[in-house]
């Protein structure tokens, strides 16, 4: 204590202006459980990050929560299938939020997403490692999209887009099997595990056997500010032997050379939208041209996607790598998010045709679209959504 | 002195014409390659009498490697472009001599073909080249990449083609492909 006076001050301050900060950061994490169809979801939501360790003991699961700032805890009244109940303490100086479950035979899956932070964990009852379950029914999928009101502000929409419908049938397979059939197959079973194991909203261009327009499949994109939109293909080919899945990016193919160059290269929405303009006169020749080049601001992070699924369908179908390819699909060109088409396999082949429309295949391909889209989300965390 | 003057004057006035003469005459000489192509009723003239051939090359897709192969063809010359280039489509409609696969729908019949000023072939084709197309990504991209690829392979002044349907635009192929926009050549998809 040599010089004790001139520190005490300086101490203080800093002292003062920290717990100044960390009052300012009051971070409130709000917990919520609710039942669903075949699971219960428990959600923590934070208005900022939280570091989080789970430990399980029996019947109870800890969840422990690390933060700088100070925190409010909010728990909502439990009543749940599964969840009996929960109940914040502390331990140490830290948070510890303890879920007890009605049995102590219960599996769950962690998932974190981000702005605003939300850890979600999905129980099920019995002891069995938590998989897809092969051969499911989908007809009811979790009621997630149709919850009454959107768990948080951030909650951003996915788009899936199972090709053809209605008289439009698509490629059709030698043994009978439709474009149109499969890929609304796979759209639903796709959507139901998203929906299973994710936070989004999930939008069907179609949900059933009819037509929709393309020009409607991207505006239900735009007019739902999606995060990303997914057209599910099956492949028809002249050549006979053609197999194996590929994932399609537009290609800007007879566009405009500088609005290749743009879109190919450094960008923003912006850029291209001044440049488009200050070349086109006429207003409404000029909204047509953006509207239809709306896929043009999106094609790196497109590609990127593509790529993501692409490697997750090679690993778990074993159909031959075709990789990912351009090309200018209608479907694509007028959305306006980072958007892919995925060509499952051939239906012009009879033995995929074959696999094109079993359960298991389906089920396979649907997995595998939803692991490429949680590593893009990984790579590319949505934004506090609008 | 007058007359001098005149004189002056009048070489001065010949000098400016043939300046001028040579001015236009070289300008001249740059004409556009390309006629605007308003399809006509005369558009169909005779061959010329000592029916000159020209070789040409037309893709076809592979069973192989699902490439497009080249196939040489030979199509009697016209007076223009427009002219052999729907011979040369015609001959695709016909489809391989070689066994490769053909890519447009045999049904399909050319209705037309013009060659704007900026070098864009537009092609005419009847509703069957749509309605009776197999449908599926891989087909369709076929299809529109034999026509695309023959046509620029073989026309230097074509350097794009947009392919319209019983006269109409037409949103896609057969519900992939769109074909609202021209289509530039896809040299990726030919073969080695």
């Amino acid at each position: 204590m040599s010089k004790p006076r001139p520190c005490l001050p300086a101490a203080l301050s800093v002292a003062l202006l920290l717990s100044a900060a960390l009052a300012q950061q009051t971070v409130t994490v709000r917990v919520q459980v609710r039942d669903y169809a075949d699971f219960t979801r428990l959600t923590l939501e934070a208005s900022a990050k939280l570091e989080t360790t789970l430990s399980r003991t029996g019947a109870t699961l800890d969840i422990q929560v690390d933060s700088p700032a100070s925190l409010r805890l909010q728990t909502a009244p439990v009543s749940s299938r599964l969840v009996r109940s929960i109940n914040w303490g502390r331990r140490g100086g830290r948070a510890i939020l303890t879920v007890e479950l009605k049995s102590s035979t219960f599996t769950y899956n962690a998932f974190t997403a981000g702005q605003p932070f939300q850890l979600m964990l999905d129980f099920r009852e019995g002891e069995e490692e938590a998989k897809p379950p092969a051969g499911e029914k989908v007809s009811a999928p979790p009621p997630i999209a149709r919850a009454s009101a959107p768990p948080a502000s951030g909650v951003r929409t996915i788009v899936l887009d199972p090709g053809h419908g209605g008289i439009e049938c698509g490629a059709k397979g030698k043994l009978g099997a439709l474009e149109k059939d499969v890929t609304l197959a796979i759209g639903l079973k796709l959507k139901a595990i998203i929906e299973r194991n994710l936070s989004f909203r999930v939008v069907m261009t179609r949900d059933k056997d009819t037509e929709v327009s393309l020009e409607n499949r991207a505006a239900l994109a735009n007019n739902n500010d999606a995060l990303l939109f997914i057209s599910i293909h099956a492949n028809g080919s002249y050549k006979k032997s053609s197999n194996g899945s590929e994932t399609f990016f537009l290609s800007l193919n007879a566009l405009d050379e500088e609005i290749r160059r743009l879109a190919y290269f450094e960008n923003t929405q912006a850029e291209l939208e001044d440049r488009i303009a200050a070349r086109e006169e006429e207003q409404d020749v000029l909204r047509m041209i953006l509207w239809d080049m709306a896929q043009a601001a999106h094609i790196r992070q497109s590609s990127r996607l593509a790529e993501l699924i692409q490697a997750e369908l090679n690993a778990l179908l074993g159909t031959a790598n075709r990789g990912i390819k351009q090309a200018p699909f209608k479907v694509l060109t007028e959305v306006a998010c980072p958007a892919v088409l995925v060509e499952v396999a051939f239906l012009s082949n009879p033995d995929e045709e074959r696999r094109l429309v079993s359960e298991g295949f389906q089920n396979n391909v649907a997995q595998a679209i939803y692991q490429g889209l949680v590593s893009y989300i990984r790579l590319y965390p949505p934004e506090g959504g609008r | 002195m007058s007359r001098q003057r005149i004189l002056v004057l009048v070489v001065l006035s010949l000098t400016l014409v043939l300046a001028a003469a040579l001015f236009f005459f070289s300008g001249n000489g740059e004409a556009p390659e390309i006629e605007a192509g308003v399809p006509g009723p005369e558009e169909t003239p005779l061959p010329p009498e000592e029916t000159a051939m020209k070789r040409v090359i037309l893709f076809f897709l592979s069973e192989a490697d699902g490439l497009l192969h080249p196939e040489e063809r030979s199509i009697v010359a016209g007076p223009s472009v427009e002219w052999e280039a729907r011979r040369l489509v015609q001959e695709l409609i016909k489809g391989s001599q070689a066994g490769l696969i053909s890519p447009l729908p045999p049904e399909s019949e050319l209705r037309q073909v013009f060659i704007t000023r900026d070098g864009t072939a537009v092609v005419d084709f009847s509703r069957e080249f749509g309605d009776r197309h197999p449908s599926g990504s891989s087909a369709e991209m076929a299809t529109v990449y034999c026509l695309v690829n023959s046509l620029t392979h073989n026309f230097k002044p074509i350097k794009k083609v947009f392919i319209l349907v019983n006269g109409g635009e037409r949103e896609t192929l057969n519900g992939h492909i769109s074909l609202t926009q021209p289509f530039l050549p896809l040299p990726s998809l030919i073969a080695e």
